[in-house]
């Protein structure tokens, strides 16, 4: 029995047990809560609270899930059979599905709210959904009533600690009634960007709690819906503090830790900048031939298979399929496909987590790049990450493609991006009298000195070679050096190009 | 005329079935929910109830129920439909005659209804 001057309980969560959805509620919605979920047809509002109805009734909850003017039941079960959440043995024990049709039409919302109220209590429902709410609305003498309807409905709620979502294919923009008096807002959305799509969620309100702010994208598969919280809210502040660290990780490639003094201090961000063909995914495998158990390494790439990178590797002397197999490294490929931004750094940041993974490559930043729908939330984003990857311990090497393949200029794929970079590694063609020669250079690198010349290397089957500096010529890179003949730099003996 | 009851609380149901017996000459009574079910079986004579298993303030199994355990009603013949399988609704209510799983073709209702009723 309490007291008068107990203090009152903070006010329970009841999870959606929607990945990524909870994330973004902190913890999911307020027990006993009256929420309104909002879009226009298609915006994917019945299979997410049908979601979360299968769910919470998969983990011991009960849910009534009743419609007014929507879908057919057994249309509707039909339609979410195939997917992944699709539990039938709690269908009706746990999740029990009725029609309050019939009941709006003859008894008005009086009648209605007397179905929900018997629902909740007969079925001992912790969770109701009302799907269609613009039905009931409608059939509403005056905005009064219906105001009065949804008041009585969170009194009802209230008193027996039963959540409600009200589904409703109402007017986005438009606010009404009942969007004072409820508890939270959330619209969902379905963008069309040129020739793609991207659903989202905002948040418009939510009582009584934190939430992160802003349009949050998912993604309806046949597993059920998924939540990808934007990077920018969700990385706001890093998961972890940043340690600071004087350790210096070797690339893989002695002539380049060389250049590094050493190789990249530990847990930075490397831009690992040059054009198609020049050797930067090759300059990644040995970045990550150099991962051990103490030191696990992750590829996050969007162009070769792992079955490609492992023969490219065995081509230069590595053995990246035994360390595969090892565990020592994941190749974590991505195929290029209409993805979500945000989904790729949460698969990113998920597969670092899960290894503690202290190498990663990713090849390359165009992937991430590709998969924008706003270009403008770019550096912010890419800010927000990397400043999360550094905070979990990561050593990131990121491939930034640039179009030239020779010449002065050398555009950094996206403005804002260099200075996110604390190292930059530039690799690009010179031509040589009647061929192309490769070379490498340190721009920066943070807290710590290097070697700033300009340096020619070599692929080789014995894997990356660096030469000496040019030295005797001038206008390297320009992309056309201008040296006499006999200072030409001499590849190394018995390499091959490969 | 034989009647048939039918009691669905989704509207397109009711309409679908209530049309396609009519269709074959049967008069056709129609509720929303058991409660309503069981008032319309009170107004007169019932040769068939169609039962669907969920429904609002008393469900299937309810009125199943309910019509055995009244003289007037417990000889009239039940056929039973729902989006669940039978395992599921025999746990609950095993004194019907026939089962639909939703959804079904209008000539297996049909099919179901003559065996029934014959």
């Amino acid at each position: 029995m309490t007291k008068p001057d107990d203090p009152v309980p903070a006010l329970a969560r009841l999870p959606s047990g929607i990945s990524g959805l909870d994330d973004i509620l902190r913890g999911g919605f307020l027990e006993g809560g009256v929420y309104i979920l909002q879009g226009s047809p298609g915006a994917g509002k019945t299979v997410l609270a049908n979601e979360i109805c299968f769910r919470h009734a998969s983990s011991g909850g009960r849910a009534a899930y009743v419609t007014l003017l929507a879908e057919m039941h057994t249309r509707l079960l039909q339609h979410l059979r195939p997917m992944a959440f699709f539990n039938e043995s709690v269908i009706p024990e746990s999740l029990y599905y009725v029609s309050a049709f019939h009941t709006l039409e003859g008894d008005g919302l009086k009648g209605l709210i007397d179905v929900l109220r018997r629902e909740i209590k007969g079925q001992r429902a912790d969770l109701l959904v009302v799907d269609g709410l613009v039905a009931a609305q409608e059939s509403a003498p005056s905005d009064r009533e219906f105001k009065k309807f949804i008041n009585e409905l969170q009194a009802h709620a209230s008193a027996s600690g039963c959540t409600v979502l009200l589904l409703t294919s109402g007017l986005l923009r438009q606010v009404s009634a009942e969007h004072t008096m409820v508890d939270g807002v959330f619209e969902l959305e379905d963008q069309l960007f040129e020739f793609r799509t991207e659903r989202s969620l905002i948040v418009r309100k939510f009582r009584g709690s934190g939430f992160l702010r802003g349009r949050h994208s998912f993604r309806i598969t046949d597993e059920g819906v998924k939540f990808f919280p934007r990077v920018e809210a969700v990385f706001a502040s890093a998961s972890q503090p940043d340690v600071l660290s004087d350790v210096k990780i070797s690339v893989g490639i002695p002539g380049i830790d060389k250049m590094l003094l050493g190789g990249l201090p530990e847990g930075t961000t490397t831009g690992l900048i040059g054009p198609s063909g020049i050797g930067k995914t090759t300059f990644g495998l040995h970045f990550l031939s150099n991962s051990s158990a103490a030191e696990p390494g992750l590829m996050f790439g969007f162009f070769e298979t792992p079955a490609r990178l492992c023969l490219k590797a065995k081509h230069l002397g590595l053995h990246m399929g035994d360390a595969v197999e090892r565990g020592d490294v994941e190749l974590l490929w991505q195929p290029q496909r209409e993805s979500v931004l945000d989904e790729l750094a949460h698969r990113l940041v998920g597969a670092v987590r899960k290894r503690r993974v202290k190498r990663l490559f990713i090849d390359g930043l165009g992937g991430f790049l590709e998969s924008a729908t706003s270009p403008q939330r770019v550096s912010r984003f890419f800010s927000c990450l990397t400043n999360e990857l550094r905070a979990l311990g990561a050593t990131t090497v990121f491939t930034m493609e640039v179009a030239e393949i020779t010449g002065p200029v050398v555009k950094v794929p996206s403005t804002g991006l260099s200075a996110l970079l604390e190292n930059m590694v530039f690799m690009r063609f010179v031509e040589r009298g009647s061929s192309l020669s490769r070379f490498v250079s340190v721009h920066k690198v943070r807290d710590s000195g290097h070697d700033p010349s300009l340096r020619e290397f070599y692929i080789t089957d014995h894997g990356v070679q660096v030469g000496e500096a040019f030295s005797g010529v001038e206008g390297v890179t320009t992309g056309v050096a201008r040296e006499p003949a006999s200072a030409a730099a001499n590849p190394p003996s018995g390499s091959s190009e490969v | 005329m034989q009647t048939i009851l039918v009691v669905d609380d989704e509207l397109g149901a009711i309409e679908v079935v209530a049309t396609a017996l009519e269709d074959e000459g049967y008069r056709v009574l129609s509720a929303a929910n058991g409660r309503h079910g069981l008032e319309k079986l009170a107004e007169g004579q019932v040769d068939l109830a169609v039962i669907d298993f969920m429904m609002p303030l008393l469900d299937g199994a309810g009125l199943g129920r309910a019509m055995q355990a009244d003289p007037a009603f417990k000889n009239i013949p039940i056929i039973m439909m729902s989006a669940v399988g039978e395992t599921v609704v025999r746990e609950r209510f095993d004194g019907y005659t026939a089962f639909l799983r939703k959804p079904f073709r209008i000539a297996a209702l049909i099919d179901t209804v003559r065996r029934v009723l014959a």
